[in-house]
């Protein structure tokens, strides 16, 4: 058992270098990069200035694309600049030392010039708020919800909240979110009860350092309702179903025979023997999505101007900010890689017949 | 010993247990009456389909309802009819009073508890002791079904035993509140040959030691009937065909079907070359049974009026039953 997870992790680095060789490869491959960001910026400038006359005479001089090109290192070859930016290749630019990630150097952002780390690590708990709030949210909803659903099996119940569960399944998280806003946070129909987006009020810090806590909690679950729904609303329909069936597979099995043959009430025989079995398929997903979750939704992010991961990894994609793009992946990718691990532990710990070799 | 003086433990009286499947009314149990004495091994005997497991979940209240419900009869056990119990009155009976083993012990016992946590449940259910009398009712009874070291393996999980091994926990586990019936609904079908008679030998012996259970054996296995069985029913169609002592079952069927299902069997005093007998035709589907007898379809001494009219189960010589128009009682063999 403690080989198999040594082996695991020892994988970790192989996997992560994979994928972030593939995505720094795509990204550099993918035409906007920043030589034609800092072209287009120019071009902005200058066509303001000179009306429509211009054209062609406005193509950035060769000298200065060279500059910009050893700037942003893409006079490199794809795999050489990989390699500075893991950090196994000297960078010239900084006196021919190694400096990457291994190193624990992820660079400057191009758009900000801020060091990615620092830009990273005061975002990433704000994604880790809502991340682990809706991913709870998600297993009070759908465990509950499921159970009822299969102990009620083709019951009106059942009928009726299925339509929610396809309803949920056709609409993504970020677009009930849109929905939600639209309806809760303007005035169209006279309820504007929550912002619309955004992690806290504008003066949050103040009134926390003049210890107004109440206000300041109650600001903080006023921005986080409609986001949290948005996060249930993405996990909803795939999960209650699998508690559901999952519940009603086990509910047909020879053990549940048994143990109400051996006189135990009906109570105990769901809720010990089948839920417990049951349970096995949602737990194994636990790193999954929370290797989802604590990256950020991307799209949600952006929804609810969030200012966590995924918002910063949708403005970076956006912007080329290729340090940003790489940094936010790494970050994905360990989570992700770390998560399925915690997935098989978990399954380990919840099924004794799961053994691994 | 005459039948009369012994006491009669359960008694099934024109139980009839009916599925409704896509709205028409399969009727799995229909009208079946038999008595099981005390002490005695009753053997269930009948081809897959036959109603014998279903007659058998019916006497646990085990019907799953809904598609399936018991619709009438009486089942009394030690005089009091189970059907007018409430849910948790039939619970003390359960496990209790009546225990079952199933047929797959692969999957009948519990993938993600221990068996010493399964064991106790329902001792510790039923007796209200402490957990660490419970352990110890557990040991001792893993220990009398012959498994080896039984303290610790009580710690194992289903399926870190094998196949026989989960059977003998699984009898351990229905003995252990020493039960006045033990319904065993084939519990060598899925065991290998050679474990197949330690394990019917360990049940009768086991049981012995544990207050004498009457016991209930369902099975296809006319071999296992003639080892253990006592007296047998046949089914076929939901109904009983035939009743009788184990021995003059197999000395005499009545029953064409009896017969054919002996005369089926492979015996080594025969001759090797010949082919084994078999019933032809197939058992008539349970959503649409023939109004006469069941068996007339497959019966090669069938009447007209056979398949017009039901026969009644007759009692042909004392303790003999059989549910054939064309059997009497003069001469007592092979009457037709």
């Amino acid at each position: 058992m403690i080989s198999y997870f040594v082996r695991r992790i020892l994988l970790i680095p192989i996997t992560f270098m994979c994928i972030t060789f593939l995505v720094y490869f795509v990204m550099r491959s993918a035409p906007g990069g920043p030589i034609e960001q800092a072209r287009q910026q120019i071009m902005m400038q200058d066509g303001g200035g000179g009306g429509g006359a211009a054209g062609e005479d406005l193509e950035l001089p060769q000298a200065a694309i060279d500059q910009l090109k050893r700037y942003y290192k893409l006079d490199k070859s794809k795999p050489h600049g990989y390699l500075i930016w893991l950090g196994l290749a000297p960078d010239e630019d900084k006196g021919d030392r190694f400096s990457g990630i291994v190193q624990g150097d992820f660079g400057r952002s191009y758009l900000w010039s801020d060091p990615v780390i620092e830009t990273i690590t005061s975002r990433f708990p704000i994604s880790i708020y809502f991340g682990l709030i809706g991913y709870f949210a998600t297993w009070l909803v759908c465990v509950p919800l499921g159970i009822k659903k299969a102990l009620n099996h083709r019951s009106m119940f059942d009928t009726g909240s299925s339509m929610a569960v396809f309803l949920g399944y056709s609409i993504p998280g970020f677009v009930a979110a849109m929905i939600l806003m639209l309806l809760f946070s303007t005035e169209l129909i006279g309820c504007d009860w929550f912002p619309l987006g955004g992690f806290r009020s504008e003066g949050w810090d103040d009134m926390w350092a003049k210890g107004e806590v109440w206000w300041c909690i109650k600001d903080q679950l006023h921005h986080t309702f409609i986001p949290i729904i948005g996060y249930v609303m993405g996990g909803f329909a795939t999960m209650t179903i699998l508690m559901k069936n999952s519940l009603l597979d086990n509910l047909g099995a020879d053990y549940v025979r048994t143990a109400f043959a051996k006189g135990l009430p009906e109570n105990r025989v769901v809720f010990v023997h089948a839920l417990r079995n049951s349970m096995i398929p949602l737990c194994v997903s636990i790193g999954h999505a929370i290797g989802l979750m604590l990256a950020g939704s991307f799209l949600l992010e952006k929804t609810c101007n969030i200012p966590g991961l995924g918002l910063l990894g949708f403005e970076s994609i956006v912007g080329r900010d290729y340090p940003v793009i790489m940094g936010v992946l790494v970050f994905a990718v360990l989570i992700k890689l770390v998560g399925n691990i915690l997935s098989d532990i978990v399954l380990a710990f919840v099924d004794p017949r799961v053994r691994f070799s | 010993m005459s039948r009369d003086d012994r006491q009669k433990l359960l008694e099934l009286r024109d139980l009839r247990t009916y599925f409704d499947v896509e709205g028409r009314t399969a009727k799995a149990v229909d009208g079946v009456s038999f008595d099981i004495y005390t002490n005695e091994v009753f053997g269930l005997v009948g081809e897959s389909g036959s109603g014998k497991s279903v007659t058998s979940l019916s006497i646990m209240r085990l019907i799953p309802n809904p598609p399936g419900r018991i619709e009438s009869g009486e089942i009394r056990f030690r005089g009091q009819n189970l059907l007018d119990l409430s849910f948790a009155e039939m619970r003390k009976i359960r496990g209790n009073d009546i225990s079952m083993i199933f047929q797959e012990p692969m999957t009948a016992l519990n993938p993600v508890f221990t068996i010493g946590y399964q064991l106790r449940e329902g001792i510790r259910y039923h007796s209200k002791c402490s957990k660490a009398e419970a352990e110890d009712r557990a040991t001792e009874m893993l220990d009398l079904v012959g498994i080896p070291d039984p303290r610790r393996r009580l710690k194992d999980y289903p399926h870190q035993f094998s196949g026989g091994m989960r059977q003998r926990a699984m009898i351990a586990m229905a003995l252990s509140m020493e039960p006045g019936l033990l319904i065993a609904d084939e519990p060598t079908t899925a065991l290998d040959v050679t474990i197949q008679a330690q394990i019917l030998e360990l049940m009768l012996k086991v049981r012995e030691k544990t207050g004498d259970a009457s016991i209930l054996l369902i099975t296809h296995d006319l071999a296992v009937v003639a080892e253990t069985c006592d007296r047998v029913a046949v089914m076929y169609g939901g109904k009983i065909q035939e009743i009788s002592e184990v021995k003059a079952l197999f000395k005499t069927p009545l029953h064409p079907y009896t017969q054919g299902l002996l005369s089926s069997l492979p015996r080594p005093d025969k001759q090797k070359k010949t082919r084994l007998d078999t019933i032809p035709g197939i058992v008539p589907s349970i959503m649409s049974m023939p109004p006469g007898c069941k068996f007339a379809a497959r019966c090669p001494i069938a009447e007209p009026r056979c398949e017009r009219d039901e026969p009644e189960l007759r009692e042909i010589t004392p303790g003999r039953f059989c549910r054939c128009h064309l059997v009497d009682g003069k001469g007592g063999g092979r009457a037709w």
